[in-house]
This record gives C-alpha cells, structure tokens and sequence, in this order.
C-alpha cells in the first residue's frame, strides 16, 4: 500500500485526539483506565480506519478483520473509536459505568456491536484470538485477527501458552500488538515484572517481530499494511507508547493508569488534549 | 432400561471407547464439530476422532488455560469443540478461561472432564479430583452431565454438541455395567426414576449407580422398597422428579463419589430446604483430599460399596 498523504495523517490524528476528548468526558463520573487507553489510541485509529476490514453496518460479517482488546481495561479508547466508526451513536458513550450501561468498565460483546468478545481479566486475548485465526484456517477465509496487549498484562503465563501454539500452528493471520507502555497499576512495567527483551521472547516462540513508534501515525500503518511480516509465521508488532499519550500531567506516570479525577478537571484535560494534538500536527513532515 | 438378574447377561462399557465412538459419531453427523486436546488425545479417547477428521483435531499441548481460550475463540467462529483432558487440569487449571470465556459469552465448547471420582486413586490427590462438580456448578450458563454407563456417555456427548451453550461431561475411568438401552437419548434438565419405591429415595448419579442399585435390590431383600434415581444431568438439576419423589418417601440418601459440599449432596439440600420436609442424608466424601489406593481400596475405604451402602442406609432408615 501507498504510504499515507500528510493530508491523511492529519486527518487520523484529528480522530484519534477527538476520541482521547470523547474518553475524557465519559470520565465525567470520575474515573477511567486512560492512561492505556490513551497509549494504545493512536493504533486503534490506524486499525479502524485504514487497516480492518469491517463494515459497522453489518458488524458480524463473517469475513471480517477480527479485533480482540485482550487488555480489556483500554476499552474506553476502543469505544471512542467505535462511535467514531458509527457503530452505535455517540451518546451511548455518556453512560459510561452507569447502571446497565453498554459500555461498561470492561467490554461486553453482549450488548455492544463491534465488540467482539468479553475481555477485562488479563491473558485471555491472545489464546481467543488465535482460535478465532485458527478457525479462519478450517472455513477457508483469509481475515485477519487483531489483538492488543498491554506489557503488564504479559506477565501472564496464558499469554505465552497462547503465543507457543500461535507460533507451532504457524498462524500467520494473527497479529499481537503489544501496547509497551511501561507502566502498569502499581508502577514501572520493569520493576513491578520486569518484561525486557519482549522482542526476543516472541521470536523464539516462532513469530515474526517488528518494533515502532507507537504513536507515530506513518509508522503504526506501513507496518501493519506490510502483514504477515513472514508467511507462515504470526506477527509480533512491539509499540513502544506513552501512558496517557495526549494529556500531558498524566504522561509516563503509572497514578494515570486508572485516573480517579473531579468533574471539573475535565474540561481542562480536554483542552490540553486538543493542545496537544496541534504539536502532533507540527510534527508532521 | 434394560435389566437381568443374571450376572452373566451385563455388558460391561468403557466410558472412555464409548466416548471415543461417540465423539466420531458427532463429528460425522456435524462438519463444525472439532477436537481439542492437551496432550490427552491417546488416553482421552480422541484418537479416533484425529485420525478420521485431521485437520479437525487440534493439539495444544499441556497448556489447558491457553487451550480453553483458543477453543473459545473456535467456538466463537462457530466451531463446536470438545476439548478433554485430566479432571484436575481441564476443570481448575483453566477456571477463569471457562468462567469469562466459554460461559458469559455462553459458546458451545464441550468440556470432557476424564477420570472423574476416585477412578484413578493411586495417582494421589493432584489427579484424584472430587470437587470437580461442586465448582463447576457455581458458574452460570453452563450444563453439567454424568452419565452413568455405556448408552447415557454415548448419548451426553450426542446432546453436548446439539446443547447451545458449554456442556460439562464427567467421564469415569472404571468400567460400568449397562443399564440402558442401546439408542438411549438424553433429556437436559432431567433425572430418571430407575427404580420405583415408597420407604425411601436414593439419588445417586455417574459411577454410584450401578452400587445404589445393587443396594437397592439387597435392601428389597429386607424389606425395605427404595426409589432410586439417577441424577446424571446434575445442571440444571430435575427439581420435580426430586421433590416428588422425596415428598413421597419422606427420606432421601444423596450418594456420590465426590464430595458432599456442594456435590450431588449440596444440590439435593439446597432443594429440599427450600419446600420439602423430607430428611436427608449424603453419602460421599467430606471435606477432605482423597487418599491413595486402588479404586477396589478407595470404594471400601469410602463406604461405597453394595454392602456399605446398605448397612448406612439401614442405619439411616432405622434411625427414624
């Protein structure tokens, strides 16, 4: 694929910092996972917009791109980016952890179209997507399935019993993104389980491994239009993030993981977000 | 039900050959039907399965939380898994992939629980799991069978694939004499009066059958005339059939190679203290490991054999 037009780029980092203004004010009620909803943001945009093949008209069309939030906690980013997608209407994002809502904490494939399956204990993501991938193999179809995880969450041994088999299945239409943020609930990724050498661990469970920017627009879209990285091998893309990428007092700060904020922060986190998104266009070359 | 009072006329079933047969079976009648494995496919009669569907089985090696969580995404895709391996490993190994994956999102993966009760005793208490039904009940959407000989194993697996939603199927190691007919069909949510009494009610289920029928027909020789019923769709349970029967007899004996707490025992309490004035006694284990010995050991160890069986429930009987 051609790379993306500056015009392009603008256009997917307007989105992607709108959805960051739209996850602030469904925090209204005082709470949220920003800091890896955030960090992960610039990649969902990337996947919904130019990457996944979907139609939000019809969200369980069988040859879809699948997507699995296996870090489920991220979901706010996730949901900003469905109602961007037209999925459902964006109101539907203001009752966010209200009573029975449709968009809770944690993601529920049961009452939201586009989520594709329940998420929110760390691990599972992985093992699901790859049995999603698998089954493309037996039906004949050539979607692809998504799946971002966070470094945290790679503490967990089922993300390397699922990434063993993705590797000696040779399931080359699965992609692991990991959201490498560098922070987790109670501190630094490094000194809470140290997860150094990611790249490593995934090649020598026989995946294919690319490190990027992850939250570098260009970057994020040629590698994931360059998929599978090797036939007959899964993907690894290791995104090197920012906690909180976007409001700039909760960057790089674990506290930001799960920010417990007071109504009247919020409009002025969103007017450092829209600040914020004025440098991201500067940067563009 | 087929029944002879020749000793010589029973045919005695391996559950796991019947499993094995029946999964075959399934996977003819239905293209999505799948195998998945845990390095269990040899002795958890899949090979059968493997070696006619191919591409259909697959191995995912001693990883069984992972292994839940791909045949979830299988499912998902609308494949129909039966995933197998040791009772300990396929049950608490991979609780939360069975809770979060396969149950809220309510798919149709088939979970085979081999070697369930005491029917491998001599590998000691890491293999030896007799708490297997009282965890898996506490979880919603899910439907846990234990059939009780050849025809109730064959029919539990047919009916798994067909049930819309994960399917829990406890499958005895030991040899089991027939009481069913060949063709059997299984009713979910359903128990079978096996034999009809009025003194009092016996509800057993999977491998203790065969034993509390065995009772019954000794406590017949003393006079006392026992109602006997198989549970072996222990969720959702047959609440009518119990409470009637119970109402009837006014004594009910739960017994079952498990643990009490929360087992066949837990079930049967929890129903009759809601509406029943019937007195209850459970026969099983209580809270504890199961010790080492063969399964021969461990059924006289336990109390369950014929004979045991009949003095206690005598003992319960005379109690009154």
């Amino acid at each position: 694929m051609p790379d993306l037009s500056n015009e392009e780029i603008k256009g997917l980092i307007e989105k992607s910092y709108k959805a960051r203004a739209n996850v602030l004010k469904m925090m209204k009620k005082g709470e949220g996972h920003i800091g890896g909803a955030f960090s992960a943001l610039d990649i969902m945009t990337v996947l919904y917009n130019c990457i996944l093949k979907h139609d939000p008209n019809k969200p369980k069309w069988a040859d879809r791109d699948r997507f699995i939030l296996s870090a489920g906690h991220k979901v706010m980013g996730l949901y900003a980016t469905l109602a961007d997608q037209k999925y459902f209407d964006e109101k539907v994002l203001w009752t966010y952890n209200s009573l029975n809502t449709r968009v809770p904490m944690h993601p529920d494939e049961k009452v939201l179209p586009g989520i594709e399956f329940p998420t929110g204990s760390l691990g599972h993501g992985l093992a699901v997507a790859n049995g999603i991938a698998l089954s493309a193999r037996l039906d004949k179809k050539d979607f692809k399935v998504f799946a971002i995880l966070g470094d945290g969450e790679c503490a967990e041994g089922s993300v390397w019993e699922a990434a063993m088999s993705a590797g000696h299945h040779k399931v080359d239409n699965l992609i692991a993104i990991v959201d490498r943020n560098g922070f987790q609930v109670n501190g630094a990724t490094e000194d809470i389980m140290d997860s150094a050498l990611f790249e490593d661990k995934f090649k020598a469970f026989g995946w294919e491994v690319k490190t990027i920017d992850g939250h570098d627009i260009s970057s994020i879209y040629n590698t994931l239009s360059s998929i599978p990285f090797k036939t007959g091998r899964p993907s690894c893309i290791i995104a090197d993030t920012i906690k909180c990428k976007g409001l700039s007092f909760g960057e790089d700060k674990f506290e930001f993981h799960h920010w417990h904020c007071a109504p009247q922060e919020i409009d002025s986190a969103i007017d450092l977000v829209n600040k914020q998104k004025k440098e991201e266009y500067a940067k563009i070359k | 039900m087929q029944k002879s009072n020749n000793k010589a006329d029973i045919i005695y079933d391996d559950p796991r050959k019947v499993v094995a047969g029946a999964l075959v079976e399934t996977g003819d009648k239905n293209s999505d039907v799948i195998f998945v494995s845990c390095d269990s496919s040899l002795g958890a009669s899949g090979d059968p399965f493997r070696q006619k569907f191919g591409e259909r089985h697959f191995e995912f090696g001693i990883a069984e939380a992972g292994a839940m969580g791909q045949a979830a995404g299988l499912a998902v895709s609308g494949k129909v898994p039966f995933i197998t391996a040791y009772m300990p490993f396929i049950t608490y190994r991979c609780f939360e992939q069975i809770r979060d994956d396969v149950c809220k999102t309510k798919l149709n993966v088939n979970i085979l629980g081999n070697n369930c009760g005491l029917s491998v005793g001599t590998l000691g208490p890491t293999h030896t799991i007799i708490e297997d039904v009282t965890v898996m009940r506490s979880i919603p959407n899910i439907t846990i069978l234990a059939p009780a000989d050849g025809p109730q194993y064959r029919a539990a697996i047919l009916k798994a694939a067909e049930v819309d939603g994960p399917v829990f199927v406890r499958i005895h190691r030991q040899k089991t004499p027939r009481l069913y007919k060949e063709g059997y069909e299984m009713t979910i949510g359903k128990a079978d009066i096996l034999r009809t009494g009025k003194d009092i009610t016996l509800i057993s289920t999977s491998s203790m059958i065969s034993k509390t029928m065995e009772a019954a027909d000794a406590l017949a020789g003393q006079g006392i005339d026992a109602e006997v019923i198989n549970a072996y769709c222990l969720k959702p349970i047959d609440s009518e059939t119990i409470l009637s029967s119970a109402s009837k007899t006014k004594k009910v004996i739960t017994i079952e190679e498990h643990t009490t707490m929360g087992g066949l025992g837990g079930i049967v309490a929890e129903l009759l203290v809601k509406d029943c004035t019937a007195k209850l006694e459970m026969i099983g284990i209580q809270d504890q490991f199961a010790v080492v010995g063969t399964y021969d050991e461990l059924l006289d160890y336990y109390g369950f054999t014929p004979e045991k069986l009949v003095k206690r429930i005598g003992e319960f009987i005379s109690s009154f």
